[in-house]
C-alpha cells in the first residue's frame, strides 16, 4: 500500500470517528448517555439477518446517486440534481411496471429509466454546452421541477384505483426485483449497483472515453487542444450521471416500495453527494461508503423506535462526518506537501 | 386583487433580496456561499425558537442573525482558511444544518401535539405614504424587514461602487494578487464578507418562520436559499440587478400562492409551485453576457 492510500484510509477513518464523537456530544442534550446510545446503534444494526439485509437495501440507491455525482465530478461538473433524476427514473419504472405486469417489465424499466432520466440529466449538459448555462444552478432547480412533475402525475393519471392517496397501485408481483437472500428484503438491485459501480470504474479508468472525461475535468482547455470536444463530454457525462440516478428509481420502486409514493426518499440525492465526497469520488470506494451510510440509517431508525433518540440524529451524524471528511482533505494535502518537502531536502543533500 | 398580489410579491421578495445581496457581496470577493440554503434554514429555526421562548420577535431576529453568522463562520473556516472546495463544503454544511435543525427542534420542543406558532411580524402602515392610491398599500404597508430591504438596495449599491470598501470587495474577486500586494489580507476580506452574509441570510431565513408563517417546519426553506443564489447570478453580481431579480421571483411566488388558493382549475397547481424554479432555468439559459467575478469559487493560495 503506498503512502497516499494509507493516508486516505487513516484520515477517512478518523473523520468518521470524529463525526460520530460530535454527534455523541449532541446526544447529551437529550439527557441520554451517548455510549449506551451508540452501543444500541451498533447492536441494533446487527441484531438479526433481516436487519443486516436492510443495510444493503438502504445502501443500494445511495450507490447509484453517489455514482451520479461522482461521474460528473470527474469532469469537474456538478450534478446536484440526482434527486430529480431519481424521481424521473422512479416514475418511468413505476409506469412501465404498471402497464406491463410481466417479468420483462424489469428489463424494460432498467433500460428506460436509465434512458429517460439520462435525457433529463443530459439536458443539463446540453444547456451547459450550447448556452454556457451554469450546470450547478440548473441541476439544482431541475430537482424541484421533477418533484412537482411527479406529484402532478401521482395526483392525476397514476393515482391508485381507490383514488384516495397520491400514490400508485401496488406493482404486480411478477415485476418485483427478485430477492437474493431469503427472509430479508435484499433484492437483485444491490448486485446491479455493485456491477454498475465496477463498470463505471472501468469506464473512467480503463477506456479512452473515461480518460477524455477526466482530461476535461483536469484542464478543459488543454483537453480541447489535444482534440477532445469538452461540449460533447458535458452532454455525455450528464447523460450517464442522470441515468445512474434513474437506476436508483428502479431499485426503489421495483425492489423495495413496489409502488410509487409521493415524496419518498427525499434526501438520497444529497446524501449521495456526501458519500461521493467521503469516497473521494472513487466508484469502488463509493460501494463501501454507501454501505457505511446504509448501516447508519438502519441503526438510527431502529434506535429511534426503541430508545426515543430522534432519527434526525442520523442526518446529524452524516453531516458531521462530511465536515470532518472535508477537513481530512486538508490534512491529507498537508501530509503530502510535507512529504514532498522532505524528499526535496534529502535530494539537496 | 391586483394590489394584494403586488403587495404580496414585494413581501415575498424581501428574504430573497437579503439573501441575493449578501451573495452578491460574497461572490464579488470570490466566495460563493453555497451553504446559503443551510444558513437560511438555521436562521429560520433559531429565529422561531428564540421568538417562541422569549416571546419577542426582535430577539428572534437577533438570534437568527447570530445563528446564520455561526454557520457562515464554519463555511468560511473550511473554504477560506482551509481552502477547501466551495460547492462540496456547502453541500456538506447544508446536510449538517438540516439534521441539526430537526434534531435541535426535537430536543427543545419534544413531539408537540399541536403545531407551535408565534404571531408573525406585523405590517406597519407608514403614515401618509400608505395613503397614496394604488402604490401606497403595495409598497408602504409592509413589515419592518421589507422597509429595511428598501434601504438595503441603494446602500448596497453605494457601498459596492462608491466606497473604497466596495473597491476592495470587487478587486478581491477579480485580482486577489493585486489586493494582496497593496497590503490587504485577501483571506480576511473574504472571511469577513462571508460572515456579514451569514448575518443577513440568517435574518432572511427568519423571515419565513417569524416574518410570514409564524411557525417552523424542517422544509420551510424549500430551495429559497438556492433561488437567492440564482438571483445573484441572474442579477449579474450587481445589487440593482439582484433587486430586479428578487421582484420577478417575488411576483412568481405571489402568483403561485394566488393560483394555489384555487383561482385556476385548468392548469395544475404543481405547475405554479414549480414556476420559480422553471423561471430560474429559463433565465439562466437565456442570459447571454455574464460578468462573472474572475476568481469566483477559487481559493486564494499565496505563493511563497
Amino acid at each position: 500500500m503506498d503512502k497516499k492510500t494509507r493516508d486516505i484510509l487513516i484520515t477517512s477513518f478518523l473523520a468518521v470517528i470524529m463525526g460520530l464523537f460530535l454527534s455523541g456530544i449532541m446526544i447529551l442534550f437529550l439527557g441520554k448517555n451517548p455510549i449506551s446510545v451508540f452501543a444500541l446503534l451498533f447492536s441494533s444494526m446487527f441484531r438479526d439477518g433481516y436487519t443486516i439485509g436492510e443495510i444493503f437495501v438502504k445502501a443500494t440507491p445511495l450507490i447509484f446517486t453517489s455514482l451520479a455525482f461522482a461521474f460528473t465530478f470527474k469532469a469537474s461538473l456538478f450534478n446536484i440534481g440526482a434527486q430529480g433524476q431519481f424521481y424521473i427514473g422512479a416514475l418511468t419504472a413505476a409506469s412501465i411496471s404498471l402497464l406491463i405486469p410481466h417479468p420483462i417489465a424489469i428489463v424494460l424499466a432498467i433500460i428506460f429509466s436509465f434512458l429517460f432520466s439520462g435525457i433529463w440529466g443530459g439536458l443539463i449538459g446540453f444547456f451547459k454546452s450550447r448556452f454556457k448555462a451554469n450546470e450547478f444552478l440548473i441541476s439544482m432547480m431541475s430537482t424541484y421541477v421533477a418533484l412537482n412533475f411527479m406529484n402532478y402525475l401521482l395526483r392525476t393519471v397514476l393515482i391508485e384505483s381507490k383514488g384516495e392517496y397520491p400514490q400508485t397501485d401496488s406493482l404486480a408481483k411478477s415485476t418485483w426485483l427478485f430477492k437474493i437472500v431469503p427472509h430479508t428484503r435484499l433484492h437483485f438491485g444491490f448486485i446491479l449497483a455493485i456491477v454498475v459501480a465496477i463498470l463505471i470504474w472501468l469506464l473512467l479508468y480503463r477506456t479512452t472515453l473515461g480518460f477524455r472525461i477526466r482530461a476535461v475535468g483536469q484542464n478543459q482547455e488543454a483537453a480541447r487542444m489535444s482534440g477532445v470536444n469538452p461540449e460533447l463530454v458535458f452532454i455525455f457525462a450528464f447523460f450517464v450521471s442522470g441515468g445512474l440516478a434513474g437506476l436508483a428509481g428502479v431499485t426503489e420502486v421495483n425492489g423495495v416500495q413496489h409502488m410509487l409514493l409521493q415524496g419518498f426518499n427525499p434526501s438520497i440525492g444529497a446524501i449521495g453527494i456526501g458519500i461521493a465526497i467521503l469516497a473521494n469520488a472513487n466508484p469502488i470506494g463509493i460501494i463501501f461508503a454507501s454501505i457505511l451510510f446504509g448501516a447508519l440509517q438502519v441503526g438510527g431508525t431502529i434506535m429511534g423506535q426503541i430508545s426515543g433518540v430522534p432519527s434526525s440524529i442520523i442526518d446529524l451524524m452524516e453531516g458531521f462526518v462530511m465536515v470532518f471528511v472535508i477537513i481530512s482533505y486538508f490534512v491529507r494535502n498537508k501530509l503530502e506537501v510535507n512529504r514532498e518537502k522532505k524528499l526535496l531536502l534529502e535530494g539537496d543533500k | 386583487m391586483l394590489v394584494n398580489l403586488l403587495s404580496r410579491a414585494i413581501m415575498m421578495s424581501t428574504p430573497l433580496l437579503f439573501g441575493a445581496i449578501s451573495e452578491v457581496f460574497s461572490e464579488r470577493t470570490g466566495m460563493m456561499v453555497t451553504a446559503i440554503e443551510g444558513i437560511f434554514l438555521m436562521g429560520a429555526w433559531a429565529g422561531f425558537t428564540t421568538a417562541y421562548i422569549s416571546g419577542s420577535l426582535a430577539m428572534g431576529l437577533l438570534f437568527a442573525s447570530f445563528a446564520g453568522l455561526l454557520v457562515a463562520m464554519l463555511y468560511a473556516y473550511l473554504c477560506v482558511t482551509l481552502k477547501q472546495h466551495q460547492i462540496v463544503t456547502g453541500t456538506a454544511i447544508n446536510i449538517l444544518v438540516a439534521g441539526l435543525c430537526a434534531f435541535l427542534h426535537r430536543v427543545v420542543f419534544g413531539v408537540p401535539l399541536s403545531p407551535l406558532t408565534v404571531e408573525p411580524l406585523q405590517k406597519i402602515a407608514l403614515p401618509l405614504l400608505s395613503k397614496i392610491p394604488f402604490l401606497g398599500p403595495i409598497f408602504f404597508n409592509q413589515n419592518i424587514l421589507t422597509y429595511i430591504m428598501y434601504i438595503l438596495v441603494p446602500l448596497g449599491f453605494f457601498i459596492m461602487y462608491k466606497t473604497s470598501l466596495g473597491l476592495v470587495v470587487r478587486s478581491t474577486g477579480e485580482n486577489p494578487e493585486a489586493v494582496d500586494v497593496s497590503g490587504i489580507n485577501v483571506s480576511k476580506v473574504r472571511f469577513v464578507t462571508v460572515m456579514v452574509s451569514g448575518l443577513m441570510c440568517g435574518v432572511a431565513g427568519a423571515f419565513y418562520s417569524i416574518g410570514y408563517l409564524g411557525m417552523f417546519t424542517t422544509n420551510i426553506i424549500g430551495g429559497r436559499g438556492w433561488i437567492a443564489f440564482a438571483i445573484c447570478f441572474l442579477g449579474n453580481w450587481n445589487p440593482i440587478g439582484a433587486f430586479i431579480g428578487t421582484i420577478i421571483f417575488g411576483l412568481a411566488e405571489a402568483f403561485a400562492i394566488l393560483m394555489q388558493s384555487g383561482a385556476s382549475t385548468f392548469l395544475p397547481n404543481e405547475l405554479f409551485i414549480a414556476l420559480p424554479y422553471i423561471l430560474t432555468i429559463v433565465l439562466t439559459i437565456s442570459r447571454k453576457s455574464f460578468n462573472v467575478p474572475a476568481k469566483l469559487g477559487t481559493a486564494y493560495i499565496k505563493e511563497n
